[in-house]
C-alpha cells in the first residue's frame, strides 16, 4: 500500500488490547526506523524498553508497555534541537511501521521528563534527556477508524 | 514500495534537476503528512512557501541580508553573496516550517515533535513521488536573527526547518546505520 493511501486513526483510549508487546518486535521496528535522516549520523537517540514486569508505578498502568525515548543532550541549541528533530523523525517512522503491523504507537509528554530525580529512576544519564514516551499497545480487532478531519494547513507565500 | 523500503531507501538530496515543482502537488503533499500524523490538539504551527522566481530571490534577500547590512561582512564575503543567492533561486521550491513556543515544556515539547513527525511524514511521501529535499538548520546564514526578522518570524515562534525541494536525477548512497539494540536497555522486572 502506497503511503499516500494510509489512514491512520487518532488515539482512542478503548482500541486496544493489554496482550504484551514483544521486544523483538519493537526492535524489529526500530532498525527500520533508525534510517531517519540525523544530521552527521549522530544517530542520538536511545531507547528503553519497559514491559509491564518492568513499569514504574508513575507510568500509566493501562498500556502493556512502553518505550522511552532519550537524547544526549548537548549545550549548542542548535545541535540539541537538530538531535530532538531526528529523533521525532525516528519516531514518526517507528509509529508508521508499528501501525502496519496493528501496534498502536501514541507519543506522549509529560511533566516528570523534565525531573531529573525521575530520569535517574529509570536509570537515565544525567547527560541524556527525554525526547517522549511511547505507549505500545496492539490494535483490538474491534477498531473504529476515526477519520481524522483534515486541518487546514497554515501556509502562506514568503514576501 | 513497501513502507520499510521507502523509509531505508529515502535520502536528503542537495542537488536538483530543472524539472518544475507544482506548488499544488508540494501541497497535497503537506496535508496528507499532516493527516497521516493523527495528532489530537491545535495547531501550533505554520508554513512559508517560496515557489515562484519572485519568491526565490526573496528568500535569497532574506538569506544575504545578515551579509548584506554589515559593512565588514559585506567587504569579506562580498564574492559569496552572488553565488550563494544564485544557489539559493535554483532550488525549485523552498517550505519553511515554523512552531510557536510555549513556556510549558511539555505543550512546547509536544507541538515542536509533532511538527517533526508531520515533516516526515511530508519526506516519505515525496520520496514516494521521486520529490527529495534537504532538512536545513546547521547552516550559520539561516539560524540568526536578521534571516529570523527577514522572514517574519514572532517573538513568541521557533523557526524548526527550511526544506529545500526539488526533482533529482541521482540520490546519494545511504550511509550504515548502527542497529537499534546496540542504543537500547529494558527496564528489570521489579
Amino acid at each position: 500500500m502506497k503511503l499516500m493511501d494510509m489512514t491512520i486513526p487518532r488515539h482512542n483510549n478503548h482500541a486496544f488490547e493489554m496482550r504484551p508487546v514483544p521486544k523483538e518486535l519493537v526492535l524489529e521496528l526500530l532498525n527500520h526506523a533508525v534510517w531517519a535522516p540525523n544530521h552527521k549520523l549522530r544517530e542520538p537517540w536511545r531507547f528503553i524498553y519497559i514491559p509491564y514486569s518492568g513499569k514504574p508505578d508513575w507510568f500509566d498502568k493501562k498500556v502493556p508497555a512502553q518505550l522511552v525515548v532519550t537524547l544526549k543532550s548537548d549545550n549548542s541549541t542548535n545541535r540539541q534541537n537538530e538531535d530532538l528533530a531526528a529523533v521525532f523523525c525516528l519516531i514518526q517512522n517507528f509509529k508508521l511501521l508499528a501501525w502496519e503491523r496493528r501496534l498502536g504507537v501514541n507519543v506522549t509528554f509529560h511533566e516528570w521528563m523534565y525531573v531529573p530525580e525521575y530520569c535517574r529512576r529509570l536509570g537515565i544519564p544525567d547527560k541524556e534527556k527525554v525526547a517522549a514516551v511511547l505507549d505500545l499497545a496492539f490494535y483490538s480487532d474491534i477498531l473504529e477508524t476515526s477519520l481524522t478531519t483534515p486541518s487546514t494547513l497554515n501556509v502562506s507565500s514568503l514576501q | 514500495m513497501s513502507l520499510r523500503t521507502l523509509i531505508r531507501e529515502r535520502r536528503s538530496i542537495r542537488k536538483f534537476n530543472d524539472e518544475p515543482v507544482s506548488q499544488e502537488v508540494v501541497m497535497n503533499l503537506l496535508q496528507k503528512a499532516d493527516q497521516l500524523c493523527a495528532y489530537n490538539g491545535d495547531v501550533r504551527w505554520r508554513y512559508l512557501y517560496a515557489g515562484t522566481f519572485e519568491e526565490r530571490e526573496r528568500l535569497a534577500d532574506c538569506i544575504t541580508a545578515k551579509i548584506l547590512g554589515n559593512r565588514l561582512a559585506k567587504i569579506t564575503l562580498g564574492t559569496v553573496i552572488n553565488p550563494l543567492r544564485k544557489w539559493i533561486i535554483k532550488v525549485p521550491a523552498n517550505l519553511i516550517a515554523i512552531v510557536k513556543t510555549d513556556l510549558d515544556p511539555v505543550k512546547h515539547n509536544e507541538a515542536y515533535g509533532t511538527l517533526c513527525r508531520i515533516l516526515q511524514n511530508f519526506q516519505l511521501l515525496a520520496w514516494e513521488q521521486r520529490l527529495g529535499m534537504v532538512w536545513i538548520t546547521s547552516q550559520p546564514i539561516i539560524q540568526n536573527d536578521v534571516f529570523y526578522n527577514q522572514i517574519g518570524l514572532q517573538e513568541d515562534e521557533q523557526f524548526v526547518a527550511l526544506l529545500q525541494i526539488g526533482y533529482f536525477d541521482k540520490a546519494p548512497k545511504g550511509r550504515e546505520r548502527t542497529s537499534a539494540e546496540c542504543f537500547m536497555t529494558e527496564l528489570a522486572t521489579k
